[in-house]
């Protein structure tokens, strides 16, 4: 009901190709940062924007904040050496590096991991997921000026790191996905307290859901908003919640069952206008969705087993020449770990297909034309960006 | 309307308790599986250094806290916190467990170096912390189960010599030498001080011929050492502590298995030049020809003189054939044979030639005769014609002379050779009579036995009884009769102590337990002596003695400039003793003739 | 996956076929039948989606391999289009006409391996590092310990023992 026309300026004049030529000198342009300190979830990011008034003319996405050069790192390291550092190319959602980095040594090297071990794995990527959604809300309504939630969803993402911490022995990078299988069992009571958890993060979502999503000025400021039109989701490899936004149904889990998802029942969630608004509906939807799932997986979950294969000594593990690829549905979309492999101890090349990487880079730029200003914030966390991934 | 009223419902959170923690540096303990601050514990850790080696990071010194000794570096890890990533590999990769987290993880200072620590070693409030990340279950970055051995069974070798153990395949060692994680601990142990690691680590390359180099640089009794080494560095290995120790003598035997014999002598490589100079060495044992070999190489001219018609030494006429094949040894000593050293067998020291002749002839002599006289435990009944000891029987055995073959016999002793002697004597049984009938009794008990439990495991597999704890009191025999003066049993006492309160040798009985071992043959093989009476009497006056035995310094010099001893005869029983004891040797001769070289020019 | 390999083997010329996994396989392909490859797969062959784009030094070999990753979303299909290009002066022809979305690879590519992409938009441009003017990072003979050992300081005072040779050097330090 709140959608509105974009009534955007088109001057200067665009190019065939979406560009225009920008003369500085006129004095009618401004460049100026937004980020990398901005209040908005940039992150360690920043767009370099050239405005006409209050009108954005181009952008263009900078980054390199922290790249610490992971894939090269990566390529020094023997194969479980490397196991540590793959959860640090995405801090919100770290698991997903690990279940893609180990899957795919385990492919090449031919390990087959318990049935155990992989419900572990789904249930920790599932609660990684939801742990990002957390932070996807509170930034997707910061950036518009409503702090409080950022506040609500900090608090259940930190419940949900308790449950981490118990199961896995840390709260950020949790390290707990080796390559063979997975460190521990579940603790006991881990189920009970989990579900307190989710009670309560349901409460608070639905507060969030009154707060936000029920609110006129959500409503108003993203409705129409940072469109993305469905017939360039493959130019610009768009994937995930952001392409399922447009009516998409593409969700890995379903499209290209991995772990356990094949047992688990759910279908994926999307929405129709692919606008801010209905990405951050979609990204709600999922949420609600992972809640289901961790509870599906706790109940399936059989009684504890093996948990982890046996592989080969590790100080001086080497894999034969192969290459692959293994994806996984992450919370901004796909993610994925291409692994080459030369015989030797060491990786010949890991290169991690992160969702930001089209979304943040081409994608945003294109969008960002004749956007006003104040939208930028939002519509770039409407991507849900996390810069790592860029960079690598 | 809605969309407008919704967003106040937000106030209500205004009366809802608030849900900080109001004390996180108190009230916030880690979980129980947190990965907090490392902990070590130190009686237990052996400073293997794989957690260095694991850590991606390179995180952890290892600094020396304690001195070294077998199987323990001394060395503990020491942490720097500032590139500490906490994932835990170091805890998971741990050879005994030792190091573990807390659950601690709050801990602030203005000063960086203090996040710089030793683990147990420097004193913190969560070194005695219950909770935080352990390993759950084993080890499972590394295997901890060794390949086992194939062997032939119990009825398929009781009734020859032919050798039991089958070596590994390929795939089979490529499987155990993987398990190693080469932190050397075992070299230091290893009394040659062979290169462990590298030659394990040449058979997972699969390069066997450098493992074959490897072998020799250090050992020239690899087949010898590869089946019957005692194995020292076993009991240091890394991997014991939590599973089996690597099988380090079956992966030694297992590359000489590999490597096509001809290629040996040209893999080693030649002597050094002729240099002129001549060694004589008395006895062709490992100690011996350990000895030629090294001075061979050296390029000095030796011969070895040996009483026997073959020679080996113990490892041909103490070890028996279906542990150790002869043609195995034969490798072995042709080897050395083709460095230029000369064995003149059949000839016994002061029959044949004297020593005077040989330090005469010779720049050195070297004495490395060994131990082929057992010992008789005295006890009444052991003068009867039916008791022998255990060496000359298998002296015996090896040279193919006839031996009695009893229905029932008994072995006095709980060593190695014991089990070898009875071993044999339950094949020529079998073999005599279709069934075993030996029963060993052993003054140790079996939480001390002195011999390796395979043998145990293999003797009594075989149908040997064996009894632990039993001391000798008296062998029976016949008072009267047709068989007067013929052994008719061993009577033994229990043994409850072996040593007194000051560690002396004294065994302590309970009379009240008795048992008396029927047997036809009693064999005693409770140890054995050096025959020192080749050296004639001069000779012997004018050496200095420790002991029953000849006192030689650390390089095996004894107090005749010119004569040095090696080997079982100054050292004890043991093939890689002996080994270790040549190289020594010949490196102190060397030293002597090089010194006498300069001196001449 | 085999019958599409054997609709376009000879008309592209393609190497053997790998399957990794039932629905994941890559072929090699000439530079010169790349792009109607590519084409074929994107407009015929429904492989639209651009999973990714890069490379992998075989400096042994001096040649680049690049990988394009195309995905099949209806048959939940992966290929991996493998192409040899030299290392030596690397340049290949840019596909951002294609996928838009390539214009970011190339450039990554251009700034992490050296590899030039003649007509891509900004291909030059600085992607993620600034100032750059070492050998492109990626390449394998970029050596990243020697670079940060001649760039950082080391912490000072650290020292570490290797237990084999601790315990020679305190128990039998002469070797015997």
């Amino acid at each position: 009901m709140f959608k509105i026309e974009p009534d955007r300026s088109q001057y200067p004049a665009h190019n065939p190709d979406g560009s225009c030529d920008i003369d500085l000198s006129s004095g009618k342009y401004v460049k100026i940062w937004h980020g990398p300190n901005h209040p908005g979830i940039t992150g360690n990011m920043s767009l370099e924007l050239t405005i006409c008034g209050d009108e954005v003319v181009e952008g263009r996405t900078r980054v390199g904040y922290l790249h610490r050069g992971f894939e090269k790192l990566m390529e020094r390291r023997t194969f479980i050496q490397v196991f540590p550092i793959v959860c640090r190319v995405c801090v919100p959602e770290p698991d997903l590096n690990e279940y893609c980095y180990a899957a795919a040594i385990e492919e090449l090297a031919g390990i087959e991991v318990p049935d155990y071990a992989n419900w572990m794995r789904t249930l920790i990527l599932e609660m990684g997921r939801f742990n990002s959604y957390m932070m996807y809300l509170g930034g997707q309504s910061g950036s518009l000026g409503m702090g409080v939630i950022g506040q609500w969803t900090t608090y259940v993402r930190d419940l949900m790191l308790d449950r981490f911490e118990e199961l896995t022995g840390a709260r950020v990078y949790h390290m707990f996905i080796l390559p063979g299988g997975v460190r521990d069992v579940l603790p006991d009571g881990f189920a009970a307290r989990m579900e307190e958890t989710l009670k309560t993060a349901e409460r608070y979502l639905d507060d969030v859901d009154k707060v936000m999503f029920q609110n006129a000025v959500f409503n108003k400021r993203t409705r129409g908003v940072g469109y993305i039109d469905p017939a360039l989701f493959d130019s610009y490899g768009v994937t995930g919640p952001t392409a399922r936004a447009g009516g998409a149904t593409t969700d890995v889990r379903r499209d290209a069952p991995y772990l356990k998802y094949d047992e688990l029942d759910f279908e994926p969630v999307t929405g129709t206008d692919s606008d801010i608004w209905a990405r951050a509906d979609v990204r709600r939807r999922d949420t609600r969705l992972s809640i289901d799932l961790i509870r599906q997986i706790l109940v399936k979950m059989q009684k504890p087993g093996e948990y982890f294969a046996k592989i080969p000594n590790v100080l001086h593990w080497k894999i034969p020449y192969g290459e692959t690829y293994i994806r996984g549905e992450s919370s901004r979309g796909e993610y994925g770990y291409y692994l080459v492999t030369d015989g030797t101890g060491y990786p010949r090349r890991i290169n991690v297909r992160g969702p930001s990487y089209t979304h943040a880079m081409a994608l945003l730029e294109r969008l960002i034309v004749n956007t006003n200003i104040s939208d930028v914030g939002a519509l770039m966390v409407s991507l849900h960006t996390y810069p790592p991934e860029i960079e690598r | 309307m809605r969309d407008v009223l919704s967003p106040f419902t937000a106030w209500k959170h205004l009366f809802r308790e608030p849900v900080t923690v109001l004390d996180p540096l108190n009230d916030r303990p880690g979980a129980d599986r947190y990965r907090g601050f490392h902990q070590n514990d130190l009686e237990k850790c052996i400073g293997c250094g794989t957690c260095e080696v694991i850590c991606q990071n390179a995180a952890i010194d290892m600094v020396p806290v304690s001195d070294p000794e077998d199987g323990d570096s001394g060395l503990r890890p020491m942490i720097d916190y500032g590139r500490c990533c906490w994932c835990a590999l170091c805890v998971d990769v741990c050879m005994t467990g030792s190091l573990t987290m807390s659950n601690d993880y709050v801990w602030a200072d203005a000063n960086p170096d203090v996040f710089r620590f030793t683990p147990g070693v420097d004193p913190k409030p969560w070194n005695e912390e219950e909770k935080g990340y352990q390993r759950p279950g084993a080890r499972v970055l590394a295997s901890t189960e060794r390949v086992h051995m194939g062997e032939r069974t119990a009825k398929d070798r009781i009734d020859n010599f032919e050798e039991i153990v089958a070596g590994y395949t390929r795939e089979e060692a490529m499987i155990e030498a993987d398990r190693c994680v080469e932190c050397g601990l075992c070299v230091a142990t290893c009394p040659a001080h062979m290169d462990i690691p590298d030659y394990i680590k040449a058979i997972r390359e699969q390069d066997y011929d450098k493992g074959l180099q490897l072998l020799y640089q250090t050992n020239p009794f690899s087949e010898v050492c590869g089946r019957v080494c005692t194995h020292n560095c076993e009991t240091a290995c890394a991997a014991r502590h939590d599973g089996d120790p690597i099988a380090i003598r079956w992966l030694k035997r297992h590359i000489t298995d590999e490597v096509p014999y001809e290629r040996y002598v040209d893999l080693i490589g030649k002597p050094e030049a002729a240099t002129g100079r001549k060694v004589a060495i008395v006895g062709s044992g490992p100690a011996g020809l350990t000895t030629a070999y090294d001075l061979a190489r050296m390029g000095h001219k030796v011969v070895v003189y040996e009483a026997r018609k073959s020679p080996g030494g113990m490892p041909r006429y103490g070890i028996p054939e279906y542990r150790l094949p002869y043609d195995m040894l034969d490798r072995d000593i042709d080897v050395i044979r083709a460095m230029g050293v000369e064995i003149v067998c059949n000839t016994r020291i002061g029959e044949d030639i004297t020593m005077e002749t040989l330090r005469a002839d010779n720049d050195a002599v070297v004495l490395s005769i060994g131990l082929h006289l057992g010992r008789s435990t005295r006890i009444p009944g052991a003068e009867s014609p039916d008791v022998d000891t255990a060496v000359p029987l298998l002296r015996k055995i090896t040279d193919g002379e006839e031996v009695p073959v009893p229905e029932k016999l008994v072995v006095i002793g709980g060593g190695n050779v014991a089990m070898d002697i009875a071993r044999s004597m339950a094949r020529l049984q079998q073999v005599k009579h279709g069934k075993v009938g030996v029963t060993v009794t052993a003054l140790e008990s079996f939480d001390h036995f002195l011999a390796d439990a395979d043998e145990v495991r293999e003797s009594r597999e075989e149908g040997i009884e064996i009894f632990d704890a039993r001391g000798p009191q008296e062998i029976v025999t016949f008072k009267s009769g047709k068989r007067k003066g013929r052994v008719k049993g061993l009577r033994t006492w229990l043994c409850d102590s072996i040593f007194d309160d000051q560690g002396r040798f004294n065994p302590h009985y309970d009379e009240s337990d008795e048992l008396v071992h029927p047997a036809d043959m009693v064999i005693e093989a409770i140890g054995q002596a050096a025959d020192v009476s080749i050296l004639g009497k001069d000779l012997t006056e004018a050496l200095e003695w420790t002991r029953g035995r000849i006192r030689v310094d650390v390089d095996g010099q004894t107090s005749e400039p010119w004569l040095w001893s090696a080997g079982d005869c100054v050292n004890g029983p043991d093939v890689v003793h002996a080994v270790a004891d040549g190289h020594r040797v010949a490196q102190s001769i060397n030293a002597m003739l090089a010194a006498k070289e300069e001196a001449a020019t | 996956m085999r019958a599409l390999y054997d609709r376009l083997k000879d008309r592209f010329q393609l190497g053997e076929l790998t399957r990794q996994r039932p629905d994941l396989g890559f072929v090699t392909v000439g530079r010169d039948h790349l792009r109607a490859l590519l084409v074929e797969l994107k407009d015929v062959e429904g492989f639209t989606h651009l999973v990714l784009f890069t490379a992998v030094d075989w400096l042994e070999d001096g040649q680049f391999q690049l990988t394009y990753l195309l995905n099949n979303r209806a048959t939940a299909q992966d290929l991996g289009v493998r192409l040899m290009i030299p290392r030596e002066g690397a340049s290949m022809d840019t596909i951002h006409d294609l996928w838009p979305t390539a214009e970011t690879y190339q450039r990554e590519l251009y700034e992490m391996f050296g590899i030039d992409f003649p007509g891509s938009p900004r291909v030059d441009e600085d992607f993620i590092l600034e100032g750059w003017t070492d050998l492109p990072p990626n390449r394998r003979d970029f050596d990243t310990k020697e670079y940060s050992e001649a760039t950082f300081a080391e912490r000072a005072g650290r020292e570490s023992h290797d237990p084999r040779d601790h315990m020679k050097q305190k128990l039998y330090p002469d070797g015997e």
